[in-house]
């Protein structure tokens, strides 16, 4: 059979290759009822072309846009938020700081003391402050509001006494507040709490009006003598100004300055 | 509104200085009704007349029998006939070559006839009686004198064939026990499918076959004769490109 297969198998002039005829094996048997050892290539032919799953495609909430769904407001976030409010419109001074470790303790001299000069200590989440001032006047405190804070509201603008209560707790570092509606840095508060008390600023502006009027009516009351000696001393500067050549400023020569 | 009871319920707690022990005893009982599964339509299912698988004969009645050449080709490759369903539902199917004796036959003909309900249930062949004879030499004989006399008959099946199917008003679980049982006894690896897994199991060779991945594959190799690869393989390869090997099968090949 062999020897037939072979004469077919010797080429033909221009009959060009054919590969059917090229592969046929000869003295082989089909080996069936039990395995094979294999030829090394078709071992690595049939472990080349393993199947190769496709990548498991990736999961569909990956191609929609993450949502998040609106939080609805629990009652102790409604709660808390109206009684920030309360706090804003009811006290002049609120001022905030950063509550840095402080035990109970601490917490609770510090309160004894504020509370001696009627300052109040509140403590609010940060979070229910912070979406509690996107939507009122008070929003430029916002960045105050990071991490640990709390605050010290007095319905009486009392700076003086808050900062000298809070030299004794180095634990509360103070940030800025917000005193009868104006915003205020640390310096701010500092500035704030030096200036004179209501009365005195007041007292004294009076006494400044008086004084001046009082001034004008006692001059008024000089002799005109007074004043032609005044004039003839002006002059005698001004000549003496002249001469030497020198421009003497103007302003040196006010006549009340001499009075 | 359960929110709501609960925080009731947990302010009470609180007030009273025992929360927790008044949360944990609240238990939320539900009721409703129970919708249970429509049992299978068996409407459309007729019984033949003879529900039982029949005996058959352990030697062909041939007028003159015949040796013949071993012929290992026809447990060689996947099967061209009776390899999908007739009139069962479920069945046995070969997932690999070999020779039934008449032995397996009578073994799957008394269990399967001892374990099915012939009222709600039938079986029938799907292969043939033992048909090809095999030839040995007597005991104690010397070498030579010639081919042996018969000795006995075979049916070969191939990869792929339903050797059983069974049907009736019965579900898979009902008969999955009993042919498990036998198709762990027959001379070559068998399964227990039922129509719609065996439909499941060629569309899922189907489906590897086009996602595969990797693109080099047995086809394309072998009919490109990269690097004069068809030296080692056979015509029997390039028809099934790897997936037989003599009467095995390998069906995690593409």
């Amino acid at each position: 059979m062999a020897a037939t297969l072979c004469g077919r198998l010797v080429p033909r002039p221009g009959a060009g290759w054919l590969p059917l005829a090229h592969s046929v094996r000869h003295g082989s048997k089909a080996v069936t009822r039990h395995r094979k050892p294999m030829h090394i290539l078709k071992q690595k032919l049939l472990a080349v072309t393993e199947y190769i799953p496709p990548k498991p495609s990736a999961p569909p909430e990956v191609f929609s846009p993450r949502t998040r769904e609106a939080e609805q407001e629990s009652g102790l976030v409604v709660f808390l938020k109206r009684d920030l409010e309360a706090l804003f419109r009811d006290h002049k001074m609120i001022a905030v700081a950063q509550n840095n470790a402080s035990n109970a303790e601490d917490t609770l001299i510090l309160k004894q003391r504020l509370l001696r000069h009627d300052i109040r200590v509140k403590f609010f989440p940060v979070k229910v402050v912070r979406s509690f001032l996107e939507n009122t006047p008070y929003r430029n405190m916002k960045p105050l509001f990071i991490g640990h804070t709390v605050l010290f509201v007095s319905k009486e603008p009392k700076a003086k006494e808050m900062l000298a209560t809070l030299k004794g707790s180095p634990q509360m570092v103070l940030l800025g507040g917000c005193i009868e509606n104006t915003l205020l840095s640390v310096q701010g508060i500092v500035d704030y709490s030096r200036l004179p008390s209501h009365a005195t600023i007041q007292g004294q502006l009076v006494s400044g009006l008086t004084a001046m009027t009082s001034r004008t009516a006692s001059m008024l009351q000089h002799h005109p003598s007074h004043l032609s000696a005044l004039l003839q001393q002006y002059v005698k500067q001004q000549s003496a100004g002249a001469a030497a050549g020198v421009v003497a400023p103007q302003s040196t020569s006010v006549p009340e300055g001499a009075a | 509104m359960f929110s709501l009871i609960r925080s009731a319920f947990s302010g009470a707690g609180r007030t009273a200085g025992c929360s927790g022990a008044v949360f944990d005893r609240v238990k939320v009982v539900s009721a409703g009704l129970k919708t249970y599964d429509l049992p299978p339509d068996y409407g459309e299912v007729v019984l033949p007349e003879r529900p039982k698988l029949k005996f058959l004969n352990k030697v062909p009645n041939f007028k003159k029998a015949k040796k013949e050449m071993k012929r290992l080709r026809d447990i060689q490759g996947p099967a061209k006939a009776a390899n999908t369903f007739t009139r069962g539902q479920y069945g046995i199917v070969a997932q690999g070559g070999g020779f039934l004796h008449w032995g397996h036959m009578e073994m799957m003909r008394l269990s399967i006839n001892r374990r099915l309900d012939p009222r709600t249930s039938f079986a029938r062949w799907r292969i043939n009686a033992p048909y090809k004879p095999i030839t040995r030499k007597g005991l104690g004989q010397r070498m030579g004198g010639g081919k042996g006399a018969i000795d006995h008959y075979v049916t070969p099946v191939r990869c792929g064939r339903m050797i059983v199917e069974v049907g009736g008003q019965v579900e898979m679980g009902e008969v999955s026990d009993v042919l498990s049982e036998v198709a762990k006894k027959l001379p070559f690896p068998a399964k227990v499918v039922s129509r719609e897994s065996l439909a499941a199991m060629y569309k899922e060779q189907e489906e590897r076959k086009a996602d595969n991945q990797n693109p080099w594959t047995f086809e394309r190799v072998a009919k490109a004769n990269m690097l004069g690869i068809r030296k080692v393989l056979s015509p029997f390869d390039l028809r099934n490109h790897g997936r037989y090997t003599g009467k095995f099968y390998n069906p995690y090949r593409v």
